[in-house]
C-alpha cells in the first residue's frame, strides 16, 4: 500500500511561526502534533526550552495513551525522554506502564537503577515508590543484573532484595523458627524491606501469640503493595471469629489459595474450595456442571445452589431435572420469570411471574403463600412502572394499579403498598378511588403516622374540613412537631376563611383563622396566617391588632415586594374591600423601588403556584405596574438552571408569556449558547403552543432535545417533545384518568358516545381487528385504527381522547375471550 | 448487592431475632469507623432481610448463594483447629505480592 504523504508545514515557515504553533498544539494537549511540530522546531535551533517542551509532549502524549488503556505504547513514548543518567520524565507514569503491561522485571530493573538518583523519584513519592521497589524485587522470578560499577545504594539493595528473597524462601520449605530468626535479623528494619521481615516473623510467631501478631501487621497500611499479604495472614490467624464464606469471597484467589494452603485444609475441602472458586470464576455455566459431579457433598444444599444458578442458565433445566428430580411449579416459573427478565424480555417475565403467583396459591393459602403472592404482584408493579411493554390486567387499566390492587387482595396487610396504591391513584387523577382507600387505610392502620398523613391529605384535597382535623389530631399525637401537617392545616382553614369572606362573612373567617392559630407553633410562625388575620381583622373592629397581624406576616414573608405581594395576592383571594386593595397596591409599589432578588422571586413564584393562585391568570394579567416592571428587572438575575425552569413554568402556567419572552431574551445575551433558553424564547413566541412553531424552530428543537437526550437530561428531551406535539401527547392504553382528558366533567359524554360506538362495533370485523393486533400487538392495533378513524369524516369532530379511547376499546372489544389463547398466538407470532 | 444471605452468614429459615443478633455481632467486629465497606455491606444485608417479607422477596427475587455459601462454610471448618503450621506455595506468595503490586499502580 502506497504510503501517504504526511501532511506538515512548509519548509518555509519561519521559525518563530512553527514554534508558537508547537507552543499552542501543547497548551490545548493535542499532543501528537505538539511532537512533530516541535522536533521541526528542535531541527532547526535545539534551544533547551523547547527540548523541555518536547518532553512535556512526550509526557503528555504517554497519559493519553495511558488513559486509553495503551501501556506498552505509553512505555515506548515515555523513553523518547530517556535523560543521560537512565531515568525518564516520569518515572512514576513509566513503571506503572511497565507492571500494567505484565512487564514487572523491566520495572524492577528501572526502579533499582533508579534508587540512586535522587531526580528520578520525587520526594513525595519517594517512600511508596520505595516499597513498590522492594516489593517487585521479591516478586521477580530473578533479580535483574547488576550494572557496571553500580553505585553504593542500588548494590545495598540488591542486598536486602537477595536476603528478603532467601528468607521466603526458607520459610516456604518449612525453615525452623530459629533458621528464620537468622534470615530475618538480617532485614534491616529500617529499610523497605521492613514488611517481609513483620510478615515472615508474624508467619512464624503466629502459633504462639495471634494477638500479638495482629497488632504487628496492622503496622502494614492499606497503601503498601505488601497489603493484601497482611489481610491473607489476617484471614489465616485463628482469632475468636471463624472466616465465614463472606469473609472467604472477600479474598482474591492468591489469598484464598494462601488460607487453604497454610490452615491445613484436608485435601478434599481444599480442593473443594479452590475449585468451586475457580468454577465460579469461570461462569454460572461452569459451576453448575461443577456442582453436579460433587457426589460426596450433601444432595440438598447442592440442589439448592444449581437451582439458584438456573435463572442465568435456563437452558440447564432439563439437565437439573435428571440430577434431583422434576421442578416444582414455582421453581419452574420463577426460574423462567427471572431468565426472562435477564434477557429484557419483560412480556415473559411477566406472564411467568403471574403463573408462579397463580401455582403458589387460591385466595385461603396459608400466609406464606399469600405474603409470596404479594411480593410478586409488587415486583410487578414496579417492572410495569419501567417497562411499558407490560400489559397488566386490560388494555384500560394501568398496569402499576391493577398489580399493586393485587397485592393489595392478597396481603391487605402491608402498608408500604397500600400507600404506594393511594400515591398511584392521586398521580392517576383518579379521586374516588384515592379518597375510597385513604379512609379504608386510615380504619385498617388508625396508628400509623404515615397513613394518617395520606388520610389527611385526602381529606384537605375534598375539602372535608372536619375529617382531615380529626387526622391531623391523631398524627400529632404519634409526631407531636409534624411541620407539614401543621402548615396543612393552617393552609386548609385559611382557605376555607378565604370562602367565608367571598360571601362576605368575616365573623366566620375570623373564627376559622382563630382554629387555625392552634396549629401554629410558637417557634414557627404562619406568614399566611398572620396576613389572613390581619385582612380579616380590617373588616371587623379590631383594625388595630389587624394592622400588626398584617406588618407582621408581610415580615414573616420577606418584606419588601415579596411580603407585600403575599398580603395583595391573599386580599385578592378573599375579594376584600377595594379600598383595603388599593391600599396594599399601593404599598407593593413603594416597596417596588428596592432592587429584585433571587429569594422575593422565588417566593413570589411559589405564591403564584398555589392552587388557588394558580388557577387565577386575572391575577397575574391585573399585576400591578410596578411589580411587573420590578419582576423585569430580575430577569437580569444570574438564575441557575433549575430556578430558570421552575421561574419559567410559572409564568407558561399562568401564561405570562410577555414575561417569559423578557426573561428569556435577557439570559439568552448572558448565556447565548445555551440551547434551553432558545426553547423558552419560541415558547414564549408561540404562546405556548406547538402548532404556531416554523419549519426553523422545529429543526433548532429537535436538535436541542437530541443534545438533552445525548447528555441524558430525558426531562428537557420529553418537555421538547410535549410542546412540539403540541401538547396533544396522552397516555395511551391506560386507565382512563382525568389527567388524560382535556376536561373531566366530559367522562359521562365520553362513555356515552364510545357506549353508542361500540353498538356500532358488529358491522366492523373483530377478525380484522385481531389481525391488527396480531401485526402490531394491542397497543399498536388501536393505534392503526386511530389513523383511520382520524382521516374519515368523523375523524375531525371527535377530540382525540375520545378518539384514542374508542380505539382503545374496540381492540379490547374484539380480543374478549380470546385469552389466553389467541394472545398467546398473537405473542409467539411476533418473534 | 452481594446476596444478603451470605454477606450476614446467616440461613435462608432464619428469623427476625437470629438475624438481629448476627447483624448486631458483625457491627461490633467491624463498625462503621474502622471498617466502613464492610459495615455498609452488612447494613444494607440486614435492611434486605430485616422483616418476614423483605426476606421473601430475597429468596424469590434474586438468586442467593446461600446453599453454596453453606458448602463452603463446611469445607472452611473442616481445618483443624490447632495452631497454623502448614506452609503456602513459592506460586501463592508470588500472586499475593503480583496482586499487591498491581492494587498499588491501578490505584
Amino acid at each position: 500500500m502506497k504510503k501517504s504523504q504526511r501532511r506538515g508545514p512548509s519548509p518555509s515557515v519561519p521559525l518563530s511561526t512553527l514554534a508558537a504553533r508547537a507552543a499552542e498544539a501543547l497548551q490545548q494537549e493535542r499532543f501528537k502534533e505538539a511532537i512533530e511540530l516541535t522536533k521541526l522546531v528542535i531541527r532547526q535551533d535545539a534551544r533547551p526550552e523547547w527540548k523541555e517542551s518536547l518532553a512535556q509532549a512526550y509526557c503528555g502524549r504517554a497519559r493519553a495513551l495511558a488513559a486509553r488503556g495503551m501501556f506498552k505504547e505509553a512505555a515506548i513514548v515515555l523513553e523518547n525522554t530517556l535523560a543521560p543518567d537512565g531515568t525518564v520524565r516520569d518515572s512514576r507514569l513509566y513503571v506503572t506502564c511497565l507492571i500494567r503491561d505484565g512487564q514487572q522485571p523491566k520495572a524492577a530493573a528501572y526502579l533499582l537503577h533508579c534508587i540512586g538518583s535522587e531526580s528520578a523519584l520525587p520526594a513525595g513519592e519517594r517512600a511508596a515508590l520505595e516499597e513498590l521497589t522492594a516489593a517487585l524485587l521479591l516478586a521477580v522470578p530473578q533479580l535483574p543484573q547488576p550494572a557496571r560499577a553500580a553505585p553504593p545504594e542500588p548494590s545495598r539493595w540488591r542486598e536486602l532484595a537477595t536476603v528478603s528473597r532467601a528468607a521466603m524462601a526458607a520459610w516456604i520449605d518449612g525453615a525452623s523458627a530459629e533458621e528464620m530468626d537468622r534470615h530475618l535479623n538480617r532485614i534491616s528494619l529500617r529499610s523497605a524491606f521492613r514488611p517481609v521481615r513483620l510478615l515472615l516473623r508474624s508467619l512464624t510467631a503466629m502459633p504462639r501469640d495471634a494477638e500479638r501478631t495482629r497488632q504487628v501487621l496492622e503496622t502494614i497500611q492499606p497503601s503498601s503493595p505488601f497489603f493484601p499479604f497482611r489481610q491473607a495472614m489476617e484471614a489465616a490467624v485463628p482469632g475468636a471469629r471463624a472466616l465465614d464464606a463472606d469473609g472467604w469471597s472477600r479474598l482474591t484467589p492468591a489469598q484464598q489459595a494462601f488460607v487453604a494452603e497454610t490452615s491445613g485444609l484436608p485435601a478434599a475441602a481444599a480442593q473443594f474450595l479452590a475449585r468451586s472458586a475457580e468454577a465460579a470464576r469461570g461462569g454460572p455455566a461452569v459451576l453448575f456442571a461443577y456442582l453436579l459431579k460433587q457426589p460426596d457433598l450433601p444432595q440438598a444444599d447442592v440442589r439448592s445452589a444449581c437451582l439458584n444458578l438456573l435463572p442465568r442458565i435456563p437452558d440447564r433445566i432439563p439437565q437439573f431435572e435428571k440430577s434431583f428430580g422434576p421442578l416444582s411449579g414455582l421453581e419452574r416459573h420463577r426460574v423462567k420469570a427471572l431468565a426472562a427478565e435477564a434477557r429484557g424480555d419483560w412480556e415473559s417475565a411477566e406472564q411467568s411471574w403471574l403463573r408462579a403467583a397463580e401455582t403458589i396459591g387460591h385466595p385461603d393459602a396459608d400466609r406464606q403463600a399469600r405474603l409470596s403472592q404479594g411480593v410478586i404482584f409488587r415486583h410487578l408493579a414496579r417492572l410495569a412502572a419501567l417497562h411499558p411493554e407490560m400489559e397488566g390486567g386490560d388494555i384500560f387499566d394501568d398496569p402499576v394499579i391493577f398489580y399493586l390492587e393485587r397485592s393489595r387482595q392478597a396481603d391487605p396487610e402491608h402498608i408500604p403498598a397500600v400507600l404506594e396504591l393511594i400515591g398511584q391513584y392521586r398521580k392517576q387523577a383518579l379521586p374516588k378511588d384515592w379518597h375510597r382507600l385513604a379512609d379504608e387505610a386510615v380504619e385498617r392502620f388508625p396508628e400509623d403516622s404515615q397513613v394518617l398523613l395520606a388520610a389527611t391529605e385526602s381529606a384537605v384535597a375534598r375539602k372535608a374540613y372536619k375529617k382531615a382535623v380529626g387526622f391531623a389530631r391523631r398524627l400529632l399525637k404519634i409526631n407531636s412537631i409534624n411541620p407539614g401537617v401543621r402548615r396543612q392545616m393552617i393552609e386548609l382553614q385559611v382557605a376555607h376563611a378565604r370562602k367565608q369572606m367571598r360571601s362576605k362573612r368575616p365573623d366566620l373567617a375570623a373564627k376559622d383563622l382563630s382554629g387555625a392559630a392552634e396549629w401554629e407553633r410558637p417557634d414557627a410562625p404562619s406568614p399566611l396566617l398572620r396576613i389572613a388575620r390581619g385582612l380579616v381583622g380590617l373588616q371587623t373592629d379590631r383594625k388595630e391588632q389587624a394592622e400588626t397581624w398584617l406588618r407582621e406576616g408581610v415580615e414573616l414573608a420577606g418584606g419588601g415586594v415579596a411580603g407585600w405581594f403575599l398580603a395583595w395576592l391573599e386580599a385578592e383571594l378573599m375579594k376584600c374591600a377595594p379600598g383595603d386593595i388599593g391600599r396594599l397596591r399601593q404599598e407593593l409599589a413603594n416597596a417596588s423601588g428596592t432592587p429584585p432578588t433571587k429569594q422575593a422571586v422565588m417566593a413570589i413564584v411559589a405564591a403564584l403556584t398555589q392552587p388557588e393562585a394558580g388557577d387565577n391568570k386575572r391575577l397575574v394579567a391585573g399585576l400591578p405596574v410596578g411589580v411587573r416592571a420590578w419582576l423585569l428587572q430580575a430577569a437580569a438575575i444570574d438564575w441557575s438552571a433549575a430556578e430558570f425552569q421552575a421561574l419559567a413554568e410559572t409564568l407558561v402556567r399562568l401564561e405570562a408569556f410577555d414575561l417569559l419572552q423578557d426573561y428569556a431574551r435577557v439570559a439568552r445575551q448572558r448565556e447565548p449558547a445555551n440551547p434551553d433558553l432558545r426553547f423558552h424564547e419560541i415558547v414564549a413566541r408561540t404562546r405556548n403552543n406547538g402548532n404556531l412553531v416554523t419549519m426553523a424552530e422545529t429543526d433548532a428543537l429537535v436538535a436541542i432535545a437530541e443534545a438533552a437526550a445525548r447528555r441524558e437530561d430525558f426531562h428537557a428531551a420529553r418537555r421538547i417533545g410535549r410542546f412540539l406535539d403540541g401538547n396533544r401527547r396522552l397516555s395511551v392504553g391506560r386507565r382512563r384518568s382525568a389527567a388524560a382528558l382535556p376536561d373531566a366533567d366530559h367522562d359521562d359524554v365520553v362513555e356515552d358516545f364510545i357506549e353508542a360506538m361500540m353498538d356500532d362495533m358488529a358491522r366492523r370485523s373483530a377478525e380484522g381487528i385481531r389481525g391488527l393486533v396480531g401485526d402490531f400487538g394491542r397497543e399498536g392495533a388501536a393505534v392503526q385504527l386511530l389513523e383511520q378513524l382520524r382521516s374519515s369524516p368523523l375523524g375531525p369532530t371527535m377530540p382525540e381522547p375520545m378518539l384514542r379511547e374508542f380505539c382503545q376499546a374496540m381492540v379490547a372489544k374484539a380480543m374478549e375471550g380470546c385469552r389466553p389463547k389467541h394472545a398467546e398466538a398473537v405473542r409467539r407470532s411476533r418473534f | 448487592m452481594r446476596d444478603p444471605f451470605t454477606v450476614l452468614g446467616v440461613d435462608e429459615d432464619a428469623g427476625d431475632a437470629e438475624i438481629r443478633r448476627r447483624y448486631l455481632a458483625l457491627v461490633r467486629d467491624f463498625p462503621p469507623d474502622r471498617a466502613p465497606d464492610r459495615f455498609r455491606d452488612y447494613r444494607a444485608a440486614y435492611e434486605a432481610l430485616s422483616d418476614e417479607r423483605k426476606r421473601l422477596e430475597t429468596k424469590l427475587l434474586r438468586t442467593n448463594e446461600a446453599a453454596l455459601s453453606r458448602l463452603t462454610v463446611a469445607a472452611l471448618q473442616a481445618s483443624p483447629s490447632g495452631p497454623m503450621t502448614a506452609r503456602a506455595t513459592k506460586r501463592t506468595i508470588a500472586a499475593l505480592l503480583a496482586d499487591g503490586i498491581t492494587r498499588i499502580v491501578t490505584d
